[in-house]
């Protein structure tokens, strides 16, 4: 995380000046499925604007702004839809945005600086980016179906095949990687006239690995802590 | 101390006395950063908590329940505490703080204050120590490019199973890498191996 000041967010503030401050909370929005030209509304108006519990929205932007909140109490059941298609959209703009990018620019650099190592990056790249890709699907069309399913229908279903300590060592290990390629790149693989497009490519990951640790922070601290207590606690409807 | 990046976490309503300091640590510290928390609940939340090295509290803000900064000192095990004292305040709340600076200080004090406080240890430093890799180290990594298990390694080199598993450590930690494929680009870049050896070798 690397904003040196940033507010701790409340639903009375003023949503465009948080944006300002921090214009990554546009790609938040995003990810919530909302336009972030806003005009002067605060940040509780668009959520009921929108049907978005401002208490998700506000945990969900404060971990943007580098904050953690210690409990969960508020959310229910009623908010696993908005946090899941929180992190679908959040998976399409990884496939279809930025892993395409990423790879661009290393193809790009791998033309002008034909040498061993950005080959090698090339590979390893790759071979990562499958790995996500395996890792998205399975909670595309596995995990996050049931969950919704479990969302509206009680835990009375057969359990899923997840767990919290699985998310987390996948997570960890996709995370690892992305701080291998930034050392790499960074410190390590001279320069060979790719400094503009070395340096493109450097802060495409580090954003990547910025959005990462907050989609995983919201996976693990959030969904999967809020799925345990509803697949003890069946509702009666 | 200088090139240190050290975390200064500030909690002080006023915004003037607040913009005055943050730009006094800024120059004795231009590679520090500064964060403004409203009070002690939001500083709770904060989630590099293991970054901030220096919490700077105007002690006002505590007067009423002192023993909240008892519970919420708990949750950051490497931070200084700094009283940033503006007025009168009894000798039992400023003792609750590792150190005070007072609005009356020069900058020069002011600096040295923080300076004292974050030279013992630096825990922001590089997490790699930046040192080169030894003569074993080098032929560790060689073999694990090429491929061979620790135990292969540790019979080829006449070491032990656990003196290779160690020698990996200290290699993964000097370049900052764990993985064997970042391990190979690290070790072309290096001129530990080139890539002739990993394509005929693997």
């Amino acid at each position: 995380m690397y904003l040196t000041r940033k507010t701790y967010i409340k639903p009375t503030m003023k949503l465009s000046g948080l944006l300002f401050e921090n214009p990554y909370l546009m790609l938040m929005m995003q990810h919530f499925g909302l336009n972030f030209v806003v005009q002067d509304k605060s940040v509780e108006q668009v959520c009921h604007e929108n049907n978005i519990n401002k208490d998700v929205f506000t945990a969900i932007a404060n971990l943007y702004n580098g904050f953690q909140e210690q409990y969960w109490v508020h959310f229910s059941r009623k908010d696993i839809p908005a946090v899941i298609l929180f992190l679908k959209n959040s998976h399409q703009y990884y496939k279809v945005e930025k892993y395409p990018e990423i790879k661009a620019l290393i193809d790009d650099i791998a033309r002008i600086n034909n040498t061993p190592e950005i080959k090698l990056i090339e590979q390893f790249f790759d071979e990562y980016f499958h790995e996500v890709i395996d890792h998205l699907e399975y909670e595309d069309e596995v995990a996050f179906p049931y969950f919704l399913e479990l969302a509206k229908n009680g835990g009375s279903l057969q359990k899923a095949d997840y767990s919290a300590r699985v998310y987390r060592d996948h997570h960890t290990d996709i995370e690892t990687k992305i701080m291998e390629l930034k050392k790499l790149l960074l410190k390590h693989i001279p320069l060979h006239q790719d400094k503009t497009l070395r340096r493109r490519l450097i802060i495409n990951l580090f954003e990547l690995e910025y959005d990462l640790t907050i989609h995983y922070a919201i996976e693990e601290d959030l969904l999967i802590p809020l799925i345990d207590h509803f697949e003890k606690t069946p509702s009666r409807g | 101390m200088a090139e240190c990046n050290i975390h200064i976490a500030i909690i002080e309503p006023s915004h003037m006395i607040y913009e005055g300091l943050s730009n006094i640590l800024l120059k004795g510290n231009p590679h520090g950063r500064i964060l403004r928390f409203e009070n002690l609940d939001e500083l709770k939340e904060y989630r590099d908590k293991n970054c901030l090295e220096v919490i700077i509290v105007n002690p006002a803000i505590i007067m009423g329940d002192p023993g909240t900064l008892g519970t919420v000192k708990k949750h950051f095990h490497k931070a200084q505490w700094v009283a940033l004292v503006a007025s009168v305040f009894s000798d039992t709340l400023l003792n609750l703080f590792d150190a005070r600076i007072q609005v009356t200080d020069t900058p020069g004090s002011i600096s040295r204050t923080i300076a004292r406080l974050t030279e013992e240890d630096c825990i922001c430093a590089d997490d790699s120590p930046g040192e080169e890799l030894s003569e074993r180290e080098k032929q560790v990594l060689i073999e694990l490019v090429h491929g061979l298990s620790n135990k292969e390694i540790a019979d080829k080199l006449h070491i032990s199973t656990h003196t290779v598993i160690s020698h990996r450590k200290n290699i993964s930690h000097k370049a900052g890498i764990k993985s064997l494929s970042g391990l190979t680009i690290y070790a072309i870049t290096q001129n530990i191996v080139s890539m002739n050896d990993i394509q005929s070798g693997g």
